[in-house]
């Protein structure tokens, strides 16, 4: 170091730039490595999105939706029959006990009426109809995963006595409306599974612990709130 | 089935003094073989300090001129702090990302930080020859701010207390003090933001000790950027050990200590975890690559101390990142278990490189530095003590398990505020007049 | 400043009256009562091919501040290299060279930057405006020191219970009484001259011109690590009397500038960096929840 002979002290530079442009591809690569099994799913997602309408039955004709995801069938005689969508029970999974008011207690649309629980959490969801209740749905009392053997059918929930049935109807969705409100219920649900691998079974089967469990085991029951329009 | 923590009442000093006389009491098994073991050695270590401060340091440890620091400030501070980096970086993940995946696991790293820094910042007071002084950069009135040191222990200082706040409403859960808890919660982004510039800083600047002994360390070790290193293998370090301590933690404690759902997540944020590590020790082998290529030292690397580093980066670095990659890759946590623990041992290695192994690496073996019997068993006392206090508080504290209803509704009503408070224009509210008319929106029957 | 006629004659008459072939002494007593008084660094100047290795130096030396006295009458002392240790501030070491046996003091260099300063987080490494890098008591035994130093030269009494930082304080405490150092007024044969460094530079560099051949052309310590108070002069290479040469003209504590300069820009950007990204993530978070609550 004496100032007597030429040291460049840039020497390594234009190998060190090399190095870092090889590192930053080297880089983009391994990423894609470590990302390998979401874009795998992702080819299988799009595959999945045309069988997704086949996850959810199709309502059969004379069921009234609340945005809530429950629904409402009026038999005649102001009463109602009252129930979950298939949505519903898809995405909350194994149902272990379905919290009923009292016959007799009265309810009112939009407000909370019964609660389903699922593993330690309890998720309530909203009446579709203000009345009182004639009668509840015993079988369910005893077997309450039955809930998703035939949601618009013989897993009806409760009988409802409802004095406004035709004014409450006019604040649910029924026909080609609830078709579309159905078809963007899907694509919020879609958007929120985001290539997760573990919500999309590989032969396209709904898992039956729930779609929204897969989506995320600790915050679940959050997700079917959202969904369900409790607070 | 969960059980959340039953709420104490503590209504007064006394009560306090009750409380914690009555959590004193062992609440497992006393004389496992862990215990025994780690308890007779711990005690013996104890006599050793007492030892250490009577007789001297010198009595204890292997004195030598050549090497000023050995095991306690190579091993245990250098070490024990890159371990303790998973406390910032879960910290960062959580409060200033938000990803809220991770909030199961941000108390176990936090505190097994703030422990660490406690213990092992802890020891520099036993490494110290004149501790008498300690006082003197703290509140003397000689700083020596032109000293790379004198940061460290400011930062050492303040980062502890950071982490305090941080862990702290884990406490006041505990013993059930809401209004507590309330504040200390309030102060948890400001604790972390702070806690994160600090570690930045002193992670990096446990490296900067070294920059002046230029010509004693190796010049494969030695290099202008010692402090970027240090600072990028502190994250995958820390993160290595929470996958560790998170996977014996898991299977050891008993199962009202662990809530459920976390455990259940546990596999998952391993797998995340180890992506974190895989894609930080990818870019780490860059820069060792571009240190050695800027340093002109390649030619170094066909010598004895070549092979050592040779062996280091691929034995304990580059295979570790192949096997958290593969982890990663297949969705399975077993390999990524393995790589954690090969980082570890990694970190160590390198760590004590620069203060034992590769400083003056040129000395014949009868004069360089081998601890004595005494050291190693006050520096594993110090470990060992640092796992009691950890399981004590795990045992007891809402760490591994979920906070008890009432915090877990004041956490939420906070962040309802927050949302008011943020959506105020959306939600209707004039603030022209500042009133706080708020109109909720309407929800569609 | 300069040294007045009466000194400089007086210093050549002593000089003169010296066997030391061809050069002339150096005056050795101090102008004022105490150190200079426009503050510029003191130094010693060794010049090895007049020192004999009577180690008289080293006696005074443990003399002057109660240190065990060294034994003389020990040749085997020669034998190896031999450190400072915690009881002895300066060691004579002698080498074997092509131009017969040599010796050179080894003692803390008193750097202009020093290393040890730069390290000490309490400020006990001082380095005086007058030259001479002390020690104080306040210290806390951290060590750092011993690790900056680029000369090795710190000693810590290990085996103390109330350990002390062992080096040459260039007689800090005899200078502020205008004393010589102890080890400069014992030299018998004038091998040792203490004075302001620029003139200790000047001497040098007079001595290596005017003995041409003589002398090794270089004055160690005019820059090694960026300049040290305890200027050395030889007769052969220094390498071959014990004295590393690759330790570079940069002061160490440049070393870790670049660290420590970027200590306050990253307290200063990183808590507005996270706090940006906190707000950020705090909006997406509360535009999805509130978006995943409407239809």
């Amino acid at each position: 170091m004496e100032g007597f002979t030429y040291i460049d002290i840039f020497a390594t530079k234009g190998i060190e730039y090399l190095l870092v442009i090889s590192g930053l591809l080297f880089f983009a690569v391994f990423w894609r490595y470590l990302s390998r099994p979401a874009l795998a799913v992702y080819r299988e997602y799009a595959n999945v999105v045309p069988a997704l309408s086949n996850w959810f039955h199709l309502p059969p004709e004379g069921i009234y939706f609340h945005q809530g995801h429950s629904w409402a069938r009026p038999e005649g005689d102001n009463v109602v029959s009252v129930g979950i969508d298939d949505f519903a029970q898809k995405l909350v999974g194994k149902i272990e006990a379905i919290k009923f008011p009292p016959v007799g207690a009265r309810i009112a649309q939009g407000e909370k009426a019964w609660s389903l629980q699922a593993g330690s959490k309890s998720i309530d969801m909203l009446s579709p109809v203000d009345g009182e209740i004639l009668d509840i749905n015993e079988s369910l009392l005893s077997s309450p995963e039955a809930v998703g053997k035939d949601p618009y059918g013989e897993s009806w929930l409760m009988k409802v006595k409802a004095p406004r049935v035709s004014a409450n109807l006019k604040n649910l969705l029924s026909g080609e409306l609830a078709g579309k409100w159905m078809e963007g219920v899907r694509e919020k649900l879609l958007a929120r599974m985001n290539y997760n691998l573990g919500a999309v079974s590989q032969d396209g089967g709904v898992p039956v612990d729930g779609i929204a469990r897969n989506l995320d085991r600790e915050r679940w029951d959050e997700i079917a709130k959202e969904f369900f329009l409790v607070s | 089935m969960n059980r959340t923590a039953t709420t104490v009442q503590i209504s007064s000093f006394k009560d306090f003094l009750i409380f914690m006389r009555s959590e004193l009491k062992p609440k497992g098994k006393i004389l496992t073989p862990f215990n025994l073991i780690t308890g007779s050695i711990i005690l013996l270590g104890a006599l050793l300090i007492l030892y250490r401060f009577f007789a001297g340091l010198g009595s204890v440890v292997h004195s030598s001129s050549e090497y000023p620091w050995g095991i306690w400030i190579g091993f245990i501070v250098m070490v024990g702090v890159a371990f303790a980096g998973g406390a910032y970086v879960t910290a960062f993940i959580v409060y200033v990302l938000r990803g809220e995946k991770y909030h199961s696991i941000v108390r176990m790293a936090v505190l097994n930080g703030f422990l660490a820094y406690v213990f092992y910042a802890g020891a520099i007071l036993l490494d110290l020859g004149r501790w008498w002084n300690i006082a003197n950069p703290l509140i003397g009135n000689r700083f020596g701010v032109n000293s790379v040191l004198f940061l460290v222990a400011w930062h050492f200082l303040l980062y502890m207390l950071a982490q305090l706040v941080e862990i702290s409403p884990a406490f006041a859960e505990w013993l059930g003090l809401k209004k507590a808890r309330k504040f200390l919660s309030s102060l948890t982004l400001g604790a972390v933001i702070v806690g994160i510039t600090l570690s930045t800083l002193h992670q990096s600047g446990l490296g900067a000790l070294f920059l002046m002994a230029k010509w004693k360390i190796h010049p494969l070790w030695y290099t202008e950027f010692i402090p970027l290193l240090f600072f990028v293998s502190s994250i995958y370090a820390g993160l290595a050990v929470v996958i560790f301590i998170g996977t014996i933690s898991f299977r050891v404690f008993e199962k009202d200590r662990i809530d459920e759902e976390y455990k259940a997540a546990w596999d998952d944020i391993v797998i995340d975890l180890g992506k974190a590590c895989a894609v930080t020790m990818f870019v780490y082998f860059f820069l060792q690559v571009l240190v050695l290529i800027h340093g002109k030292n390649w030619p170094l690397l066909n010598t004895g101390m070549g092979y050592w580093y040779l062996a280091e980066l691929v034995g304990l670095l580059l295979l570790p990142g192949f096997l958290f990659s593969w982890g990663v890759r297949s969705g399975n946590p077993a390999p990524i278990r393995i790589a954690a623990v090969l980082t570890m041992l990694g970190v160590i290695i390198n760590r004590v490189d620069y203060s034992i192994i590769a400083y003056k690496w040129y000395l014949p073996l009868s004069e360089r530095y081998i601890p004595t019997v005494m050291e190693v068993v006050i520096t594993l006392a110090i470990v060992f003590t640092m796992v009691w206090v950890f399981r004590w508080i795990v045992n007891r504290v809402p760490i591994l398990k979920k906070p008890p209803q009432w915090a877990i509704e004041q956490e939420r009503e906070e962040e309802g505020v927050e949302r008011v408070v943020a959506y105020g224009p959306q939600l209707g509210v004039t603030m022209a007049d500042g009133g706080s008319s708020i109109k909720r929106e309407k929800k569609t029957r | 400043m300069g040294i007045d006629r009466r000194t400089f004659l007086k210093g050549l008459g002593t000089g003169a009256a010296l066997a030391a072939p061809g050069c002339f002494s150096f005056p050795g007593k101090l102008e004022a009562a105490g150190p200079a008084a426009n503050k510029e660094f003191m130094g010693v100047l060794v010049d090895t091919t007049r020192c004999v290795g009577c180690r008289t130096c080293e006696q005074a030396c443990a003399e002057a501040h109660n240190l065990p006295a060294p034994d003389l009458n020990d040749a085997t002392v020669f034998e190896k290299t031999r450190q400072t240790t915690e009881t002895q501030w300066a060691v004579v070491n002698g080498f074997k060279t092509e131009k017969g046996e040599l010796f050179a003091k080894k003692q803390c260099m008193h750097c202009n930057q020093p290393g040890c300063v730069a390290a000490c987080p309490v400020k006990a490494m001082e380095k005086r405006e007058e030259g001479p890098v002390t020690w104080d008591t306040n210290c806390i035994g951290c060590r750092y020191c011993m690790v900056s130093c680029p000369f090795d030269i710190p000693k810590f009494e290990h085996h103390s219970a109330a350990p002390k930082l062992q080096k040459c304080n260039l007689c800090w405490e005899r200078l502020s009484k205008g004393e010589k150092p102890a080890c400069v007024e014992a030299c018998p044969a004038e091998a040792l001259a203490f004075g302001p460094r620029r003139e200790l530079i000047e001497e040098a560099n007079r001595r290596i011109y005017k003995n041409s051949g003589e002398y090794f052309p270089h004055i160690y310590g005019e820059y090694e690590a960026g300049g040290t108070s305890y200027l050395y002069l030889s007769s052969v290479p220094f390498e071959k009397i014990g004295f590393r040469t690759d330790l570079g003209i940069t002061a160490y504590p440049e070393y870790t500038k670049g660290f420590l300069y970027s200590v306050p820009v990253i307290l200063l950007l990183w808590p507005a960096f996270l706090s940006g990204i906190s707000a950020i993530t705090k909006r997406k978070d509360e535009v999805r929840s509130k978006e995943g609550g409407k239809l």
